[in-house]
């Protein structure tokens, strides 16, 4: 019971530490372009700003979409909680992702279809190293249950190094970060205007967001992961993998969608997950 | 217990003489679903009852032996007449190559050998039974309402209509048939009746890209039924016996195998990876699809290329433990992510079905070759789910198709505004396919966690199964998203849906992979579990960290599933609450950079000269990275290798 | 309520997402709006972000000759924002139709269109006085929202002849527009 009100607990606080992460996000990212940058609370305004807004709808599976994205996303968030399976984590992050891509089909919008099926692409890039990397997790604890992670008393990085790297690269891929944010831009006056997220607007425009700091939330999650004996170790491995995002998102260019297939993740994302888990398998 | 396997194998025979000569439309609406209720009952009072053994020597006063050794022999020489009329000398040798060991078997090796128990099910025997008469009974009804539209389309001037539900009732018979019988050659005999259906239904329509596909599928199944007439032969020899039961109590009482010993399961194998059209004889069930719907959903779910997957099942605890058992495991999953490459490529609906049923008995494949008490589970929780969402998105298709003229999922885009029911019944059908928390998914679930926990060549499985599972996700994802695209906001579109036994069947299954996924915990516990368990039991096999239900995560794997179902559920009704909750007045048109018109219903740009330019979309095929005419190749060379190294690496 | 209704409010002020559309301006203009995010004025500070869709942003910057051919796309751009919102109307070519004023194909003006808040003047207007037109329809909408007085209108020595209010939405204009798009063709 504990554990359910816990987690329930930590699911209500995560949309402020997102926000709060998403406002130290623009404002680092501002500093990087040597400018400003905006308040660290901009993204609440933004929020609520958008919440405030008139609904406009093309299509009210859009809204269903919207909907089903931000409760995928959270129960995605309360499965890591309380403790519970990885793969059941990963199952139910899939039907937010999926959700995405239906919201983004269902208006015949040239620019929301063409950031549809490269956000396919993209999950086609993140899953299959998001499995390997929770078989790493099974491998080294016996199990695919969270909590077993936590029984362990030794941090895990040790044992999987490659596959940490692996993470990092299937996050910033599921965070749409520069070079893979080729399915939305954060840049909504580019080619490809906001892919996925053209069509959605107000208040479920707002939804979507919200549910992307959920996500923010549960991947640095799953970094802290990977040092869970020291609070210090967690803190530095969520920092360390924040900054380098952004590090990264500032000095990348965006793929085109071949790169994204052909080179980029399928062979060295995959790769590394790979020759960690043979590691394993031999050690 | 008689009446009860009477009801289920020889029930659909005589039912099928009936209605061949049966011309009255209103007669076979009468007897069709008659006959499938009672099927469907005495099924699943068999199946409450648990596994039985059944000792019938006599069958209306003639011996049964006697008669099912007759029937093989007649059913061959038909075989080989259809290939003297065909002109193949492909068929016509392998049969005659049937017929010599055949005969062999009967008169020289088998002669005085000891009875055999008739029918002995075991628990998954009795799960496909039940699969057998509820889904395929289902398409059946199905079948009366879309074949009346379809002969409609065809002009025909005699209806072709006795013929074809004659051939189905053989069809489920013998699949009946074939899973219960405990005697391998009365299993061959179903096993080839279940070829000889296949290949009449296929070429039901006589067209000529039917004739081709049905002799395709013909060849391969015959080459199929060589594997198992020779399978059967050395274990005659090296056991023997032909009593399914004996052989595997030998084969798993066995310290160390020998190679003499394991052959045949290889030959098992082969038969096995043809009737389920694994790689490289994935064209045969690809070119089943020119057949009318019922028969694509038939072969796909309930019937045919599950027979193959479940002698595998039936078999697997004779060769675990075995380097041939992990060859076998690395094939399935080798045939799961290829196939699943192929599906991304095809817009043709009935191919990326076909496709992802590949996938999906590979995957089993793969369950089965791991060989593992969990693994066993998987395979069997696949089969079940797969059988009810995959009959149901067949005849998804076919019910859009025979409204829209086109199974191309390109012509699907909005069709929820044509024909809302049938539209949302095949998402939901697709999302029961790839999503939580439907059973596929649950499946998919154990299938990895017991390939985890597996020793044998775990990673390159896995590093196979991870890759195929995002290429499943794209393929159905895309599909589902356009089947709801439009530029309304809500669709009130006229009423129009299919016929009434069309609908029924679709509603029922639709409510089946529903209601089922629900209680998945409950049918693990009271189908799955003490299925594989009484297997093991009952071999004596070591279940040494088999918990049952431990393949999710422990006993509270199943609150998870509950909790699951509940929480997302309540979100989809919300969702959906808050989606029919948009008022009229906020309806905007999409964005196309302020030049959106619309014209006639249709949403488009305004083009030069302010004409109007209807907006087209369409999906990424990747043709160029994953067509067939790409990669097809590769992935044949590459599986014959494997076959190869299965047979040769044992000799 | 009252809480979160102060809160939406007040976060508006802090998030004007703008969406930039050029009716075909000498390009001047644009440059300038284009350098309000460069690091020198960083407008990002006030949390105005560059949205490029009518359907994300809340104010929309116009600039450029309004002619017969682009006036449909002003308009459904416009109207594709959800509410509420504001218009600022930049450069002297969009307030007026500019040293194309009065040609054959040339609508006078985006008010002519379109409901304007602000009128930012300039041949190109300088980036402190975007942003400062910017500040202005923040102000505007304040009002609307009944949270302050309407900002005083300032007038340019001179500028006697600049419409004082949003002009109906077609008026004899449109009819005009109507016979010149057949010759326009």
């Amino acid at each position: 019971m504990l554990s359910i009100l816990s987690a329930v607990g930590g699911l209500i606080l995560s949309p402020l530490v997102g926000g709060l992460l998403t406002g130290v996000d623009r404002r680092l990212t501002a500093r990087l372009q040597s400018r400003l940058g905006p308040p660290l609370l901009q993204p609440f305004y933004d929020v609520f700003k958008l919440f405030g807004k008139e609904a406009s709808v093309t299509n009210a599976w859009l809204v269903f979409s919207a909907y089903m994205t931000l409760i995928s996303s959270a129960l995605a968030l309360l499965i890591f909680f309380m403790g519970g399976d990885l793969l059941l984590l990963f199952f139910v992050l899939t039907v937010g992702a999926v959700f995405q891509v239906v919201g983004a089909l269902c208006v015949p919008s040239p620019y929301s279809n063409v950031g549809a099926q490269r956000e396919l692409l993209l999950m086609l890039a993140y899953e299959p190293i998001l499995i390997l990397v929770f078989v790493g997790f099974a491998m080294c604890t016996g199990s695919f249950s969270i909590e077993a992670v936590f029984a362990q008393d030794q941090p895990l990085l040790l044992k999987m190094p490659l596959l940490f790297l692996a993470l990092g690269y299937a996050l910033t891929i599921k965070l749409r970060k520069s070079p893979f944010d080729i399915s939305a831009s954060h840049h909504g006056h580019q080619e490809l205007v906001k892919g996925v997220q053209t069509e959605y607007s107000g208040p479920y425009l707002g939804i979507i967001e919200l549910a992307h700091w959920l996500d923010l939330v549960l991947i640095l999650g799953l970094c802290a992961m990977f040092w869970h004996t020291s609070v210090i170790g967690m803190a530095t491995l969520v920092a360390a993998s924040l900054f380098t995002e952004i590090l990264i998102d500032n000095i990348t260019a965006r793929l085109t969608w071949q790169w994204m297939v052909q080179k980029r993740s399928l062979l060295l994302g995959m790769g590394l997950a790979l020759v960690n888990l043979l590691w394993l398998y031999v050690a | 217990m008689n009446t009860l396997v009477f009801c289920c194998v020889a029930l659909p025979f005589a039912v099928a003489l009936v209605l061949y000569f049966t011309q009255l439309d209103r007669t076979r609406k009468l007897l069709v679903p008659a006959a499938v209720a009672v099927m469907a009952l005495a099924a699943v009072i068999m199946g409450a009852h648990g596994t039985f053994r059944l000792e019938a020597e006599t069958f209306l006063g003639l011996p049964l032996d006697s008669l099912f050794s007759m029937l093989d022999l007649l059913l061959l020489l038909y075989i080989l007449g259809l290939g003297w009329k065909l002109g193949s000398r492909t068929v016509m040798g392998m049969t005659a190559l049937q017929l010599i060991g055949l005969l062999y078997l009967k008169f020289v090796l088998a002669d005085g050998s000891a009875p055999v128990t008739a029918f002995a099910p075991d628990g998954l025997s009795l799960i496909m039974v039940i699969i057998i008469t509820v889904v395929g009974g289902l398409i059946t009804i199905y079948g009366l309402g879309y074949m009346d539209i379809h002969e409609e389309h065809l002009h025909l001037r005699v209806s072709r209509k006795p013929r074809f539900f004659a051939i189905i009732f053989c069809f489920l018979g013998a699949m009946n048939g074939l899973v219960l019988s405990n005697n391998l050659s009365w299993m061959f005999f179903f096993w080839e009746v279940t070829t000889l259906c296949s290949y009449l239904l296929i070429s039901h329509d006589q067209t000529k890209e039917a004739n081709a596909n049905a002799y395709r599928a013909l060849w391969m199944n015959v080459l199929g039924g060589l594997a198992f007439v020779s399978a059967m032969l050395f274990i005659q020899k090296s056991l023997g016996t032909l009593s399914t039961e004996v052989v595997l109590h030998k084969m798993t009482a066995m310290d160390v195998k020998t190679t003499a010993m394991l052959l045949p399961f290889a030959f098992f194998c082969l038969a096995a990876f043809t009737k389920s059209a694994q790689v490289p004889f994935e064209s045969w069930l690809c070119g089943a699809m020119v057949a009318p719907t019922p028969v694509s959903a038939l072969l796909h779910s309930a019937t045919m290329v599950k027979a193959g997957t479940y002698l595998l099942l039936r078999m697997a605890p004779a060769f675990a433990d075995t380097t041939m058992s992990t060859i076998v495991a690395l094939f399935g999953a080798f045939t799961f992510v290829g196939t699943c490459i192929l599906a991304v490529s095809q817009s043709n609906a009935k191919k990326i079905l076909a496709y992802s049923t590949i996938a999906n008995l590979g995957l089993i494949i793969a369950c089965v070759g791991i060989n593992t008490a969990a693994s066993m589970m998987a395979a069997t929780t696949i089969i079940i789910y797969h059988s009810v969402s995959k009959g149901l998105l067949f005849m998804c298709v076919g019910a859009i198709e025979q409204r829209i003229g086109s199974r191309d999922i390109e012509d699907m885009r909005g069709l929820y505004s044509k024909m809302p029911r049938t539209a949302i019944i095949t998402a939901i059908g697709i999302f029961t396919m790839m999503l939580p928390p439907f059973g596929m998914l649950i499946g998919k679930w154990m299938a990895i966690e017991a390939i985890a926990r597996a020793t044998q060549a775990m990673t390159p499985i896995i590093f196979f199964i991870a890759l195929g599972s995002a290429f499943t996700v794209l393929f159905w994802a895309r599909w589902a998203g356009i089947l709801v695209s439009s530029a309304n906001l809500h669709d009130r579109p006229a009423h129009g849906n299919p016929k009434a036994t069309v609908m029924f069947a679709l509603r029922s299954l639709c409510g089946l992979a529903v209601v089922f996924s629900f209680i998945s915990p409950l049918v693990l516990e009271t189908f799955v579990e003490p299925s594989v368990a009484g297997v093991y039991a009952r071999l004596g096999l070591k279940t040494e960290g088999f918990i049952p239900g431990a393949s999710l995560t422990g006993g509270a794997g199943y609150f998870w599933i509950y909790l699951l179902f509940i929480l997302l559920g309540l979100g989809a009704w919300i969702a959906w609450k808050a989606a029919r909750k948009v008022s009229n007045s906020a309806h905007s048109q999409p964005y196309f950079s302020g030049l959106t018109q619309e014209q006639a219903g249709q949403i488009g740009f305004k083009g030069p000269m302010n004409a109007f330019e209807p907006v087209r979309l369409s999906n990424f095929y990747l043709a160029q990275y994953f067509g067939e005419g790409t990669i097809t190749r590769a992935i044949d060379i590459i599986s014959t290798a494997f076959l190869i190294v299965l047979v040769g690496g044992l000799l | 309520m009252g809480f979160v209704d102060k809160m939406i409010k007040r976060s508006r002020l802090k998030s004007p997402w703008i969406v930039h559309f050029d009716c075909g301006s000498c390009n001047g203009c644009d440059i300038e709006v284009l350098a309000c995010l460069t690091p020198m004025y960083d407008v990002e500070r006030f949390g105005v972000v560059n949205a490029g869709n009518p359907k994300h942003a809340d104010v929309l910057l116009v600039t450029g000759t309004v002619n017969h051919r682009n006036r449909h796309v002003l308009k459904q751009i416009y109207e594709q924002m959800p509410s509420p919102k504001a218009v600022i109307s930049l450069g002297a070519c969009n307030l007026s139709g500019g040293v194309f004023k009065d040609t054959y194909n040339v609508l006078n003006g985006a008010h002519n269109v379109i409901p304007v808040d602000v009128f930012v003047p300039g041949c190109p207007p300088k980036p402190e006085a975007i942003i400062d037109g910017v500040v202005e329809a923040l102000g505007v909408l304040k009002a609307k929202m009944g949270m302050g007085p309407e900002p005083e209108a300032t007038l340019m020595p001179g500028d006697a002849d600049v419409p004082t209010a949003a002009a109906g939405p077609e008026g004899e204009a449109a009819s005009e527009a109507d016979k010149s798009m057949k010759n326009a063709g």
